[in-house]
């Protein structure tokens, strides 16, 4: 592609090494946060060009892959705002307190598979991946970048903008959301459950 | 729910409770949970957490299920770019960079 004459001299060079090194990691953060492809290289386009952009003021202060993580969030945001996406909304520890001794039993089916194994199971695979984008995105993204993306609370905080204890309360809330989503689906295929094991007693089954 | 005036972070080590709705005893523990499958809980607490959870079958489960969703999401992973699509990519945002409206 010929570099048109309106782009500086260095931008192909330095936009290609940035690109390069880390397309992989944006595109990866960008599918867990919108779910999908389409939007997914929306947001890789945003964060790569806000990224060229601000270039010049990257100090070097944080690793490049944390301050891409923090373009890819903002462009995020900004994206999410537009689109109609989960109700935003405040998760309170009470919703996830089990109200009947059916709902503690409800488990997700893990007995004796790998996690790798449980993922090939298409129904499982997309059940987590509709659990994960139920998610109001301030905890999705807390839940992305800690247990999916693999940061530490404090560099999800610095991702975020917020403390550590704020990271790992939103974090908490995430994981008990999907963990309520996946037990009410029943993953009751499962050939050593029954489906009467599995489903939520308030759905009247 | 018998203690009158628990002291924060703390875990009362009552053999049993009952789960009830809202109950203070349930959030206390349920807002303990990542924390304990996190390892990031002082010794003490953690050690009285699982004394708890022996005890508890109903929250044993309720654990082992918030660990393996955990599991889960470390160990999905979303369908890498092909090479073609990595181009296709790059090529677009070189189209879209417009340098008057990005200075």
């Amino acid at each position: 592609m010929a570099r048109p004459a309106s782009r500086p001299p260095q931008f192909d060079d330095a936009f290609d090494k940035l690109y390069r090194d880390h397309i992989d990691l944006v595109y990866r953060y960008a599918h867990r946060l919108c779910g999908e492809a389409e939007s997914a290289k929306d947001l890789v386009q945003e964060t790569f060009l806000n990224a060229y952009r601000g270039l010049k003021h990257f100090r070097g202060d944080a690793r490049v892959s944390t301050w891409l993580y923090t373009i890819a969030s903002r462009a995020c945001l900004r994206m999410r705002r537009k689109r109609k996406g989960a109700p935003e909304r405040e998760l309170s520890l009470e919703e996830f307190v089990p109200t009947s001794e059916g709902e503690f039993r409800l488990q997700i089916p893990i007995e004796g598979q790998t996690p790798e194994q449980l993922l090939e199971n298409k129904e499982l695979r997309e059940a987590l991946e509709q659990a994960i984008n139920k998610l109001p995105k301030k905890y999705r993204m807390a839940l992305v970048l800690r247990d999916m993306e693999g940061l530490s609370a404090g560099e999800a905080g610095a991702v975020m903008g917020l403390s550590e204890r704020a990271v790992k309360s939103r974090l908490h809330r995430a994981r008990l959301f999907v963990r309520r989503e996946l037990s009410a689906r029943g993953m009751a295929e499962d050939a050593h459950h029954s489906q009467e094991d599995w489903r939520p007693k308030e759905t009247g089954a | 729910m018998s203690r009158k005036k628990p002291a924060p972070r703390e875990i009362s080590s009552t053999k049993s409770h009952r789960h009830e709705p809202g109950a203070r005893r349930c959030i206390d523990i349920l807002r303990q949970l990542s924390a304990y499958i996190d390892d990031e809980l002082p010794e003490d607490i953690c050690a009285e957490l699982r004394r708890h959870v022996g005890a508890c079958p109903n929250c044993e489960v309720f654990i082992a299920s918030l660990r393996d969703t955990v599991t889960l999401c470390r160990q999905h992973h979303p369908p890498p770019l092909s090479t073609y699509e990595r181009a296709r990519l790059r090529q677009g945002i070189l189209r879209a960079w417009k340098p008057e409206t990005h200075s």
